[in-house]
């Protein structure tokens, strides 16, 4: 879980009388990750087995087909598997008749396309021509005059009529331009050419026609005799769809893993009478992976662990349970953790969740969430979408934990003084009644400014966990590849100052008196006032005392706290061991280099924004909800129904909001904040030689 | 010089400007921020559209600056509201 998935590095090697045997073994085992070789003087890579040309031949056709038919091997979900030898039996039968059937269909409807094209191109010049209302046969075919014919912008007859008198001009209006035949004497053609050239005109060749009419409706029947055979040939087409698809894919992927098969040489070396194939399996299946090659194979293949202390660059597995693997599609897209690094993705199953609940904290937009993720899982079966729409289940809950304890449904029903619950929120009587066991107050009122003031706390202090955090990783991390005393100069001293920078937000906060300001109604009214919290310090003390911290309240040194006083050496550590760390290599700017812990300051008060995006929707869903109500009573006038739309609408943009802004920041907070601080990334994934099988059995 | 208002309610007055101005400037400044990030990662998607989720985080990065703004304009509240 913590780590990828442990690895060893295995050659097989024998003689190559077996290598296709050992081919199909490895495949089906679908165990090892296999190493591209580099060529030797005496190992070269080999050539692909026989069969690779037939089947790869059959498998471009096939795929043709497929793609025509719109069948996507990722998409499909087949309603019946095959067995091998069911496929092998049919293969060639089948290959055949989806030549006949449909490869031989699929180039018939594209001829009559084609066909199809032409006889468009030809009613597309007979309109025009037909417009201007001259017989074909007179448009051309004349010894001393020339016609032209054609389309012109605008009407040309008077730049004609400055060439020559002796024309004869027919135009007419055709949409955004004018069809025209214009007909001069022989000498006078080149210049009255020119002239037209100007008009934009555009010449139409005359065809071998009699009649404009006839001709017409031969071209239109024909048309529709055209489309009529393309639907007939593609209904056809669509019913070996329905009947083949699952049989085709099912064919397409027996083909594709023969290729495969044929083609493992072109990734092992080869001398003249041995082959050796190098890769990565996971440590558990070596003893399986050896005892079944070396069994099939009468002990002649040899599978050997190696000892490469030069090149051991093994694929990262993960190795995750099911519900952190459904967080391996957000923790991915940021990087592929290398072999020896920390993966990341269970800390962000915990916390993706937590930060998403945190922000819309509602239970209506939650249960909305969860539901809409729950009905899209039925549609989309794709394995990425299935573990995203997991993902926003998980959230969609944990939206409605956070809104349980925020006491908001669409909306808060408590929001600051003077305004009843049922003044704010639709339901708002039914809201209070259901929190009587706190005093109609909702357990956190983030609304209140205790409230804020708690929360915004409580998220730096997220802050600061999570800076921490990831750099005592990134110790780590540096620590097991480079040593301990780099890790300390690296990740270490970063570590000690965000410590130290923490005690100043403390410090600060102590002085804004949020430790010290006695709580307001409904926060922590569950608990009885005489409960005994610490010795003989109770509940109700607790509201009412200041927390002991000695703090200077005269002088200039005012509002100095002990915070401030842990905080110094803690500073004064790290700028010692950064200087150490940073001036061999810069001189006196790594002095100024100090600077950047005002970017981790930046980064911890960015946490914040777990407070801030919440806030937002809140008032969003209590605006939309004080608006209507306004607006519906007093009741007697025809405004509900426009009450009600603004209602749906604006809570339908709240929750879109609140589904991509909570997920994208909760995600940049992991992203930016978090994984800068330890994980590099820039491992490559296992990929096993050998496939799941989707159609076949 | 007749003062209009008390102390006290000029400091409040000139607490809540300032807390209204220290997010809307900063609103301001992300979002021109965000624009250009915007339309950088909008090409990208249009090229390649397995970038949209890193388009999508790359745009709300300077979102920061406003939870900047709102962090301070919280803290004059607290003080002085």
């Amino acid at each position: 879980m913590l780590k990828p998935e442990r690895m060893v590095k295995v050659s097989v090697v024998g003689p190559k009388d077996y290598f296709e045997k050992v081919s199909e073994i490895l495949y089906d085992l679908n165990l090892i990750h296999i190493e591209d070789p580099e060529e030797t003087e005496y190992f070269k890579l080999g050539e692909p087995f026989e069969k690779a040309g037939v089947v790869s031949r059959s498998l471009v056709q096939l795929r043709s087909i497929l793609s025509y038919l719109k069948l996507d091997p990722e998409k499909y979900f087949p309603k019946r598997r095959y067995r091998v030898e069911e496929v092998v039996a049919e293969l060639d039968a089948k290959l055949e008749e989806y030549r006949n059937e449909v490869g031989a269909k699929i180039d018939k409807i594209k001829s009559l396309q084609e066909k199809l094209k032409a006889l468009e191109d030809e009613l597309r010049v007979l309109e025009p021509l037909k417009t201007l209302g001259i017989p074909p046969r007179l448009l051309k075919g004349y010894k001393t005059i020339k016609p032209f014919v054609g389309f012109v912008r605008a009407d040309p007859r008077p730049k004609i009529e400055e060439i020559t008198s002796e024309y004869e001009v027919f135009i007419k209006d055709y949409g955004k331009e004018y069809v025209i035949a214009v007909f001069v004497k022989v000498e006078h053609a080149e210049e009255v050419f020119r002239v037209l050239q100007e008009f934009g005109f555009r010449e139409v060749t005359v065809p071998d026609i009699e009649d404009y009419d006839a001709r017409i409706s031969e071209i239109q029947s024909e048309i529709e005799s055209i489309r009529e055979e393309i639907k007939r040939l593609e209904s056809e087409i669509e019913e070996v769809k329905e009947r083949e698809a699952d049989l085709m894919l099912a064919i397409e992927e027996y083909l594709s893993m023969e290729l495969e098969k044929s083609e493992l040489p072109l990734r092992s070396l080869v001398s003249k009478y041995v082959f050796v194939v190098v890769g990565y399996v996971p440590q558990k299946d070596v003893e399986t992976l050896k005892s079944r090659v070396e069994a099939e194979t009468d002990g002649k293949v040899s599978v050997e662990i190696l000892e490469d202390r030069e090149k051991f660059e093994p694929p990262t597995k993960l190795n995750n349970p099911p519900y952190i693997k459904d967080f391996e599609v957000l923790s991915t897209t940021f990087a592929i953790p290398k072999y020896h690094e920390i993966d990341p993705t269970w800390i962000m199953s915990i916390f993706f969740p937590l930060f998403f609940g945190m922000m819309l904290g509602d239970i209506g937009y939650g249960a909305i969430i969860t539901a809409i993720s729950l009905y899209l899982k039925r549609i989309f079966k794709t394995e990425g979408w299935q573990k995203l729409l997991n993902i926003g289940i998980y959230s969609g809950i944990a939206s409605i934990i956070f809104g349980f304890l925020y006491g908001e449904c669409f909306g808060p029903f408590v929001v600051g003084e003077g305004l009843s619950p049922s003044q704010v929120h639709w339901f708002g009587s039914l809201m209070a009644g259901i929190y009587a066991f706190n005093h109609g107050h909702p357990i956190f009122d983030r609304v209140e400014a205790f409230g804020v003031k708690a929360l915004l706390f409580i998220t730096l202090v997220i802050g600061m966990f999570k800076l921490l955090w990831g750099f005592a990783l990134g110790f780590r991390n540096v620590a097991v590849e480079h040593g301990y005393k780099e890790a300390l100069l690296e990740k270490g001293c970063w570590f000690i100052g965000v410590l130290g920078l923490c005690f100043i937000i403390f410090g600060f906060t102590y002085n804004l008196g949020l430790f010290t300001s006695p709580p307001p109604e409904g926060f922590g009214k569950i608990l009885p006032d005489n409960l005994f919290v610490f010795g003989s310090y109770t509940v109700s003390d607790a509201r009412n005392v200041p927390l002991p911290i000695p703090g200077l309240v005269k002088g200039w040194q005012m509002g100095v706290n002990v915070f401030y006083f842990l905080a110094l050496p803690l500073i004064l550590i790290w700028f010692v061991i950064f200087a150490k760390a940073e001036v061999p290599k810069m001189g006196a700017m790594g002095i100024i280099m100090g600077v950047e812990l005002l970017t981790w300051f930046g980064q911890i008060l960015s946490f914040a924004r777990l407070l801030a995006i919440g806030l937002a929707s809140v008032y969003f869903a209590y605006v939309f909800n004080y608006l209507t109500i306004k607006m519906a009573f007093p009741p007697g006038m025809a405004i509900l129904p426009v009450a009600i739309i603004i209602l749906l609408l604006g809570h339908l943009i709240n929750l879109i909001l609140g589904i991509l802004d909570p997920g994208l920041q909760s995600l940049r907070l992991h992203y930016v904040e978090f994984f800068t601080k330890f994980f590099e990334g820039g491992g490559v994934l296992y990929r096993p030689f050998g496939r799941i099988k989707k159609f076949l059995e | 010089m007749v003062s209009l208002i008390g102390d006290t309610a000029f400091i409040k007055g000139c607490a809540a400007i300032g807390a209204g101005l220290a997010v809307g400037l900063a609103g301001i400044g992300a979002g021109a921020g965000e624009s250009g990030i915007g339309a950088a990662a909008v090409g990208a998607i249009a090229e390649d559209r397995g970038f949209l989720g890193l388009g999508l985080l790359f745009t709300v990065i300077p979102e920061t600056i406003v939870i900047f703004g709102l962090v301070i304009s919280f803290i004059l509240m607290f003080a002085y509201g």
